[in-house]
């Protein structure tokens, strides 16, 4: 499972041939004792320069096949009038951007998505920091804790959703039903637009912290012990170490999440589609859209009414785009932490 | 494929391309004689027995059913319409969405021309409206079964409020108009203290649309939302009704709606005869409490499907003439009888079979003759292409009265600003 | 950093390549070492334990959750107060998923595609991350960027191109139109390629080139066994992610003998209504061989992040 075979791959070794004595030019072995190398130097400089391309041409190749000409296409159906449900399609240039850019309903669908995205990923990804440094201690039945992370990714999205949208409830469900024991009011979770996007937040962030805390505990682990003795004996306490030690020397992995999280942030579908109970209202986000996300919005033009492929297409382009902006900005703001 | 598709060529490339990487065939072998004809369904129609039957009659015919999510189902459908491939021979198409799919009758073989034109008499008028295209030359679907609708309401909970709880005593309330119901709702909510009277506001909106002789349409297929009487007139008592605390504003399927059945959280709501067998099968603590009244207006038909055979399909005479024998009176008594699925064909309507039914978990209601009187009501209405869609949208409208994130006004100009993105 | 730890493995004979990935690790610290780093990794206190318990309850129990609410019938969902244990129709309900869906079939196509899928991205993933983070080359950044970007795409909209090219493929209703779109994961190249950037002393690759490896021994014998932390964490999320993927194979398999687990379950729904116990009797039952996985996995896992703990 974890070793892929080497003969599937493409880049077959390759090994230096010790018999090749012809060629004069071979590198001379510096190694006390290592066996000779004689590996002619063209294929050693070969190796060195073509090598990486080798390494990285089965993702591209793949992605260039079923990747870049689905998306190509939409780009060019993206500049049509063209529904799924007729034959015709009308050359409309940028008309759908247009229209798009003017359409209140998508800029609502943005400020929903931003929103969730920042209740969803802040706390996740502080809590999944802070989980993977406990399970980093010496734990008893360490399996058992690690594996626990990754149950909510096993439920599939059904369950998940049934679930969920039950304790949302606002007469039966179990939260309302907590919240009242309390004395504090019930709420109608569905209805607000904070309330129910405090509730989808929820339901991303009870998905994907354990997976998270993974990500990072894999990551922690790689972390010298050294760098710990020597902060330990400066006298810096677990959670110092976390932020003076651990959190520097994982950086790249942060970056990783943070940067995955927002991508798949601004893509969330399924949850807010189910917490509207999967029919007009799921797809709208509600009935005032107060929860409706740009995917939503792309679904609702693209796969239900009128099946408007090409108007859907410049949906995802600029959706795109949007992703793009919010990407890059997350990155120069992780420099800017890391600089100061 | 018929469309024309200026990126062939590109595809063409990209497809060579992958095939270097290895390729793998699948074909549904055909050479000992017999056909399989791929029927794919939204759930179970209860048509298994039929198919070892028809075997039997046809041994060269096999059958292999496919069955996906209500809305999967569809979504897939047009998907593969749009491609041109990947659709099954036979396929249901749920009333909400055959519209959508009249409106492109070349994406299906035309039944008149397998000999359905023979057949119009069998179906109710409006069923087989249903699956004609707006020029009538051609029709792409057979109807399966109806949803006539009925008024289903709490015994305990009308006795409550001091309402009468006999079935006929309930259907003379309403028996008028549906001014008369919402009166009704009043004298609940005064009686109750405010309790609910239904569910949502959508539905009753959406039944009272129903039964008008135009909908939301013309048969120009243009929108008459805002200049159709009718729609203005459902509007205005709904929002009396929404405006007198009346809605429970329960989204269906949800799990506070299915918790109502059992809690009696609503005393009344409009159900088709497939949906008596939800409320059986989930609220079976409530035996006895729910009963069946007529529904206001007289008659009106929710849900129901049709089967359709797309263009894609090799074999269409073989599949037209399993469907014409699966949809005849005959086979559709049967499936009535598996599942209560209630049949489109009026020759059936005077079947003991079928008008002697009664369910005992609605005190014995005689819901053959209800559904049955319901079914044989109901007018034929123009369906236009986006009539699913743009009764949601309207129903969204009430949706925002009803938790009060809009006044009526409010609501009714989104309303009208949203559909113009329809036309 | 003790000197030790930073050693150059002796590039060993290809014959004793896969042993050489356990035990010849780079820079195995000796006991003695590994006592003193275990005993700075702190004994964790009772407030510790206290809050995995109490995540550990909030992650598993809408799972636990879902299985009360398959035991019973769909009026039990909001009864007050909610319930708490299984209720009685557990087992007809499983009858009756089994009676309903080819789930053997189902379950033996999603074992191939999430299988093969699995294997392919840690592979490709690992090889991709290893050049990006370690090797020198023209246009790494804006390539790394462009693998980046692909993951910023919306994907829902790519089905339907990617539908046709399937056509023309003939690979509709066949799972290699389930498993070629994902063979290789953006996803798992950043991914790999991060934790690379972290977790190989560049020294390392450096002293091995140096003993005249190839590019390629080099990550068979070094990379590859430094990634097993990742790709291990890695390998269970590609997995669980194809097991419960839905939105594609749903559109590209329609025959019955193609069926995935995830599309099996789809056929449980009802006509105009859906029996939601039943649903969620049959999503549990799905999620069975993934929790066997999980468990089999389980100590790879563990020993996967060790072996990543002893390396520096």
């Amino acid at each position: 499972m974890i070793q892929g075979r080497p003969g599937s791959s493409p880049g077959r070794p390759r090994r230096p041939v010790p018999d090749c004595e012809s060629d004069p030019m071979t590198i001379a072995a510096k190694g006390k004792g290592a066996p000779v190398k004689t590996a002619p130097l063209l294929r050693y400089r070969l190796d060195l320069k073509a090598s990486p391309y080798l390494y990285i041409a089965p993702f591209f190749a793949l992605f260039a096949v079923f990747g870049i000409f689905p998306l190509a296409y939409t780009a060019w159906v993206s500049t049509h009038e063209w529904s799924l449900l007729s034959d015709e399609r009308v050359f409309v240039g940028f008309g759908n951007y247009e229209t798009l850019l003017t359409d209140p309903y998508f800029w609502n669908a943005l400020g929903n998505t931003l929103s969730i995205l920042l209740l969803a990923t802040v706390p996740q990804l502080f809590a999944a920091l802070f989980l993977a440094h406990l399970l980093t201690t010496r734990l008893r039945g360490q399996t058992f804790w690690r594996m626990g992370m990754l149950l909510p990714n096993v439920a599939s999205v059904v369950a998940v959703a049934v679930i969920f949208s039950t304790m949302f409830g606002r007469d039966f469900g179990l939260i309302n039903w907590v919240l009242e024991s309390l004395g504090a009011g019930r709420i109608d979770w569905q209805t607000g637009k904070a309330s129910s996007h405090v509730a989808i937040a929820v339901m991303i962030a009870w998905k994907w912290t354990g997976y998270n805390a993974l990500i990072y505990l894999a990551a922690m682990q790689a972390v010298p012990r050294e760098v710990y003795e020597a902060a330990h004996l400066d006298g810096a306490s677990r959670l110092q170490q976390l932020f003076s030690v651990t959190v520097p020397m994982i950086r790249p992995t942060i970056v990783f999440t943070v940067i995955v999280s927002t991508i798949y942030g601004l893509q969330i579908f399924a949850e807010p589609q189910l917490f509207g109970g999967g029919g007009t209202n799921g797809i709208t986000g509600g009935a005032s859209r107060q929860f409706q996300t740009l995917t939503l919005y792309l679904y609702e033009h693209g796969f239900n009414r009128g099946f408007q492929f090409g108007y859907a297409s410049a949906v995802a382009w600029t959706m795109f785009a949007v992703i793009v902006i919010v990407a890059l900005l997350n990155y120069v703001f992780i420099r800017r932490i890391r600089s100061s | 494929m018929k469309t024309s598709r200026p990126s062939r060529a590109a595809l063409a490339v990209v497809a060579a391309a992958a095939l270097v990487a290895g390729s793998a065939a699948a074909c549904s072998g055909e050479d000992d004689g017999t056909i399989t004809l791929s029927v794919g369904l939204f759930g179970d129609f209860g048509f298994g027995p039929l198919y070892e039957e028809y075997s039997k009659l046809n041994p060269e015919i096999k059958f292999e059913e496919r069955i996906a999510e209500f809305s999967d189902h569809h979504t897939n459908l047009t998907t593969h319409l749009a491609t041109g491939s990947g659709a099954a021979d036979i396929e249901a198409v749920e009333v909400g969405f055959v519209s959508q799919y009249t409106a492109q009758p070349d994406r299906f073989h035309n039944l008149l021309d397998l000999g359905a034109d023979e057949l119009e008499g069998q179906w109710l008028d409006w069923k087989w409206q249903q699956a004609l295209s707006a020029d009538g030359e051609s029709l792409i679907g057979l109807g399966t079964d109806v949803g006539g609708m009925a008024m289903c309401y709490r015994t305990d909970l009308f006795e409550a409020a001091g309402l009468p709880t006999e079935r006929d005593a309930v259907s003379a309330l309403w028996a008028e108009s549906w001014d008369d119901y919402v009166a009704v709702g009043h004298q609940y909510a005064e009686a109750t203290d405010g309790a609910y009277f239904f569910e949502s506001s959508g539905n009753m909106f959406r039944a009272m649309v129903e039964q008008a002789p135009e909908g939301v349409y013309d048969r120009d297929n243009e929108l008459i939302v805002e200049s159709n009487p009718a729609i203005s007139e459902a509007w205005d008592l709904s929002v009396e009704a929404i405006e007198a605390g009346m809605s429970n504003r329960l989204g269906a399927w949800t799990p506070e709606w299915n918790a109502g059945f059992n809690e009696g959280t609503f005393a009344t709501i409009i159900c088709p005869a497939w949906m008596t067998s939800y409320i059986e099968t989930n609220a079976p603590d409530a035996s006895g409490l729910w009963d069946i009244a007529t529904v206001p207006g007289g008659a009106g038909n929710m849900g129901g499907s049709h089967l359709v055979l797309p263009e894609q399909g090799d074999h269409p005479e073989e599949a037209y003439a399993f469907i014409e024998w699966l949809t005849a009176p005959e086979q559709q008594l049967k499936v009535f009888e598996a599942t209560g699925n209630f049949p489109s064909t009026p020759s059936l309507y005077e079947d003991e079979a079928l008008t002697g039914l009664t369910k005992a978990y609605f005190n014995e209601a005689p819901v053959g003759e209800i559904f049955t009187a319901a079914a044989q009501a109901v007018q034929p209405q123009y369906q236009g292409p986006l009539q699913g869609d743009v009764l949601a949208t309207i129903g969204q409208g009430l949706g925002r009265i009803e938790d009060g994130s809009q006044t009526p006004e409010e609501a009714w100009a989104q309303v009208l600003n949203d559909l113009e993105s329809f036309k | 950093m003790t000197s030790q730890d930073l050693a150059p493995t002796p590039v060993e004979p290809p014959a004793d390549s896969r042993r050489s990935g356990r035990t010849a690790l780079p820079g195995r610290p000796d006991r003695r070492a590994r006592a003193r780093m275990r005993a700075l990794r702190e004994q964790p206190g009772r407030l510790a334990y206290l809050t995995l318990v109490a995540v550990l309850f909030f992650s598993g129990f809408p799972i636990y959750y879902s299985v009360v609410v398959a035991s019973r019938d769909n009026s039990a969902l909001a009864s007050i107060p909610p319930p708490v244990v299984p209720g009685a129709n557990l087992i007809e309900n499983v009858q009756r998923v089994f009676d309903t869906v080819p789930f053997g079939a189902a379950l033996v196509n999603s074992l191939i595609v999430s299988g093969i899928v699995t294997v392919s991205v840690v592979f490709f993933s690992t090889l991709a991350g290893f050049a990006f983070a370690k090797l020198q080359f023209k246009g790494t950044k804006v390539l790394l960027l462009g693998v980046i970007a692909t993951m910023m795409v919306p994907m829902q909209l790519g089905v339907i191109p990617l539908y046709m090219l399937m056509i023309e493929l003939e690979w509709t209703d066949t799972l290699w139109a389930v498993i070629a779109p994902a063979l290789v994961s953006a996803f798992g190249v950043f991914f790999m390629t991060q934790y690379l950037r972290g977790a190989m002393p560049g020294s390392l690759i450096e002293s091995a080139r140096m003993d005249g490896a190839s590019t390629f021994r080099i990550f068979w014998q070094i990379v590859m066994p430094a990634a097993r932390p990742a790709a291990v964490v890695l390998g269970v999320l590609t997995f669980l992610n194809s097991w419960n993927d839905y939105f594609w194979p749903l559109i590209v398999l329609s025959s019955p003998d193609t069926y995935t687990v995830q599309v099996a379950l789809s056929t449980l729904s009802g006509g105009y209504v859906t029996d939601q116990s039943l649903v969620l009797t049959g999503t549990a039952l799905a999620t069975l061989p993934l929790l066997a996985v999980f468990a089999l996995l389980g100590k790879y896992m563990i020993s996967g992040i060790m072996q990543g703990a002893v390396k520096g």
